[in-house]
């Protein structure tokens, strides 16, 4: 398994970067109060057949940069600045038509919750159809027998049946299926998923991942993984953004990334989650304090007050994003390298 | 703390059955929902008993019936030798005193409208705790000290706090009767990954101070195994497994436990890399209409052809050299399962919806131990 992991990374890196986020900037506005800065200066690339993780805590801004992505932030009140280049194009300058020629068709995307993402009083099969009408031009008629495919590929029980039935008939694991299997029905390049497995209990959560590797193994689509679970990403991911208070503190490939996590915010996650694991009776290091002691990133690092090891100047002076290779850190006082 | 060999909370053959109702103007019961359906267990005195399970199997209904805030259909639960389940009114209320909750979610839990030091106040004025108003206040000074928030935070209301300290007044609320139980019902899911080992370690802190027994409910397996002595794995309204939380680890010998915890993702890629997962097929049936005999084996690996499908397994200890008699499991196969004498086989997935039980699916082949796949 390792090995075709390393396969895929090496294939990655040769090839020329399917989608490509540069500076991506979300500032939220609204009247009367101070501009809040949600995504702040975010840069990665993804190439074909690779998976990318986001991982954060709430508020850091990685559903908010998925959205911006797909076009998907509201027009009024939020500013979005940088570029989001795919294929050569930047969507962000599209308008609003071709950006729904490209929902769909060319990325795709799964969210958390499939009850409130799926439509109600729609059958599950004209939802599947509905992407493949739209962007493939098919009639109803000629698109079901491929709706029927879709839902047979991401292992949902006689789909047959299943076409005519509405989302409240699934199970909670049944609906994050054919959620999948609609954005899959177009064959996207790229698949970003929003926390897609954080409303389903274990089990299903093991069935739905393993699937996405499945899916994105056999057809090279480009996984984005959204998530604030470090150990969902740890089976699935080749490359981490640590994300905090709208900033990547840290990257790097999944091995190295775990294996020696420099971001003093890393370690901390790491050594605050109960692992099954783990040795029993040991004190876990919790990240004192919460989001809300955050300082601005404008002069100073906003991850100080919480840290483990803070320094005077990271109080004074924004750290940079330094990168070194895949790896890459935005900290003044990185944890030493244990040898 | 030290477990003493007391046992505080005695539940016998608890069951709580919701009815399902249908009709406009004469309501006639036509079902019932089987969320508890027949638990027997035992919690010691300044023990942490971690009941774990997924969505929908009734460890929160249990863990309600013991406070009987949910009236068990039948059964008996008893705390310190007293039935609770048999208690009404006054009595109840008074009890009550002695076990606290702790509930998921602290915004929903904590009224908005009222400042820290009324909701503190609130459960220590019903049970006549407050003597004069000198005393109360170094209580409340002492509760919020022992939950770590600063005496400030008397004067705010909830919604100026985050969301680990909305936890924290919530366990300050709890503790403020001197209870000798506390029921925390997933104390730490709402709460950021981040703050999550603050509350975890605050629980620990304060077992040890008050000398505290608690029965924590909670979905996340990793998080129970860390704060739990002994564990108690429910599936579909009874426990399937019960054992101390090291033996439970190193050794599940139910088919579901295995699954359970081969599911559990581990933030360790090398370990992930090695893993193989038992993945079940399907879902979880409804509790509405539980399948017959083992309620596993719909979706069980291991299933056999005899007893599994009509009989249903009581949970018993094992001959097995190594498991101690603490370790009991509901399963007709446990032993055969161990010994590699019944070998894991394909499941075909089917589906839950319970008018139709029509299989398909794609078929798996896991692997023969969780012991290996870890």
């Amino acid at each position: 398994m390792t090995e075709t992991i390393e396969n895929t990374r090496t294939r990655g890196h040769s090839e020329e970067p399917l989608l490509s986020v540069r500076d991506l900037t979300v500032t939220f506005t609204r009247q009367g109060e101070k501009p809040f800065v949600a995504v702040d200066g975010v840069s990665f690339d993804v190439r074909p057949g690779q998976t990318v993780g986001l991982v954060g805590e709430s508020g850091c801004g990685k559903s908010v940069t998925s959205l911006a992505i797909m076009g998907l932030l509201p027009q009024r009140g939020v500013r979005v600045e940088g570029e989001v280049l795919y294929g050569g194009t930047n969507l962000l300058t599209q308008s609003k038509e071709q950006m729904r020629d490209r929902r769909g068709r060319d990325l795709g995307m799964i969210f958390q919750d499939p009850l409130s993402s799926l439509n109600p009083v729609v059958p599950i099969g004209v939802q599947v159809t509905e992407v493949l009408e739209r962007h493939k031009g098919l009639s109803r008629k000629a698109a079901t027998p491929l709706a029927r495919e879709m839902l047979d590929k991401v292992g949902i029980p006689d789909p047959n049946r299943r076409l005519k039935d509405y989302p409240h008939q699934l199970s909670g694991g049944m609906r994050q299926r054919a959620l999948i299997a609609m954005a899959l029905a177009c064959a996207p390049k790229v698949l970003i998923a929003d926390e897609p497995t954080t409303a389903l209990d274990v089990t299903i959560q093991a069935q739905i991942l393993a699937l996405l590797k499945e899916l994105v193994e056999d057809s090279g689509t480009a996984l984005v993984m959204i998530t604030h679970d470090l150990g969902v990403v740890a089976g699935l991911v080749d490359r981490i953004n640590v994300l905090y208070a709208g900033r990547i503190v840290e990257r790097g490939d999944r091995h190295p990334l775990f294996a020696q996590p420099r971001h003093p915010y890393t370690h901390g996650l790491l050594s605050s989650i109960p692992r099954l694991d783990g040795e029993r009776g040991t004190k876990l290091t919790p990240i004192p304090g919460s989001v809300s002691d955050n300082l601005p990133w404008a002069n100073a690092c906003a991850f100080a007050p919480r840290c483990s090891q803070p320094i005077d100047v990271c109080v004074e002076k924004t750290p940079e994003f330094v990168e070194d290779g895949p790896r890459a850190l935005r900290c003044h006082n990185p944890v030493e390298v244990s040898r | 703390m030290t477990v003493s060999d007391e046992i505080l909370v005695d539940v016998k053959d608890v069951k709580v059955h919701f009815p399902i109702k249908r009709g406009v103007i004469f309501d006639k019961t036509i079902g019932h929902v089987y969320a508890v359906d027949g638990v027997d267990l035992q919690i010691r005195k300044g023990e942490t008993y971690g009941l774990v399970g997924e969505s929908g199997c009734g460890k929160s209904t249990l863990g309600r019936a013991i406070l009987n805030l949910e009236p068990p259909t039948s059964g008996s639960v008893e705390f310190d030798g007293i039935d609770i389940a048999a208690l009404k009114g006054e009595e109840l209320r008074h009890k009550r005193q002695d076990i606290q909750m702790v509930f998921q979610d602290p915004m929903g839990s904590l009224d908005p409208r009222q400042t820290v030091e009324s909701l503190l106040l609130e459960g220590m004025k019903a049970h006549g705790l407050t003597k004069d108003e000198k005393q109360a206040a170094t209580r409340l000074r002492d509760l919020l000290k022992a939950v770590g928030l600063p005496v400030a935070a008397l004067k705010k209301y909830p919604h100026e706090f985050s969301g680990g300290q909305r936890q924290r007044i919530g366990i300050a609320r709890a503790l403020s009767v001197n209870p000798k139980l506390i029921v925390a019902d997933e104390p730490v899911s709402a709460l950021d990954v981040s703050v999550q080992a603050q509350v975890i370690n605050l629980l620990e802190e304060l077992q040890d101070e008050f000398g505290l027994t608690y029965l924590v409910v909670a979905h996340d397996l990793a998080v129970v195994r860390h704060i739990s002595d002994r564990i108690g794995v429910m599936y579909l309204g009874a426990i399937a497994e019960e054992a101390d939380a090291e033996d439970l680890y190193t050794k599940p010998l139910h088919p579901y436990t295995r699954a359970l915890m081969s599911a559990v993702p581990v933030p360790d890629p090398l370990i992930e890399d090695r893993r193989e997962r038992i993945l079940l097929q399907g879902d979880l049936p409804s509790p509405a209409n539980p399948p017959t005999g083992c309620r596993f084996h719909t979706r069980c690996p291991w299933r056999q052809d005899t007893k599994c499908d009509t009989e249903r397994p009581q949970l018993r200890t094992l001959q097995i050299a190594g498991v101690p008699d603490s370790h009991r499991v509901a399963c007709h196969w446990a032993e055969q399962i161990e010994s590699g004498e019944v070998a894991m086989h394909t499941v075909k997935a089917s589906l839950t919806s319970q008018t139709d039980h029509t299989s398909g699916g794609d078929d798996f082949l896991g692997p023969a131990s969780v012991q290996e796949a870890l």
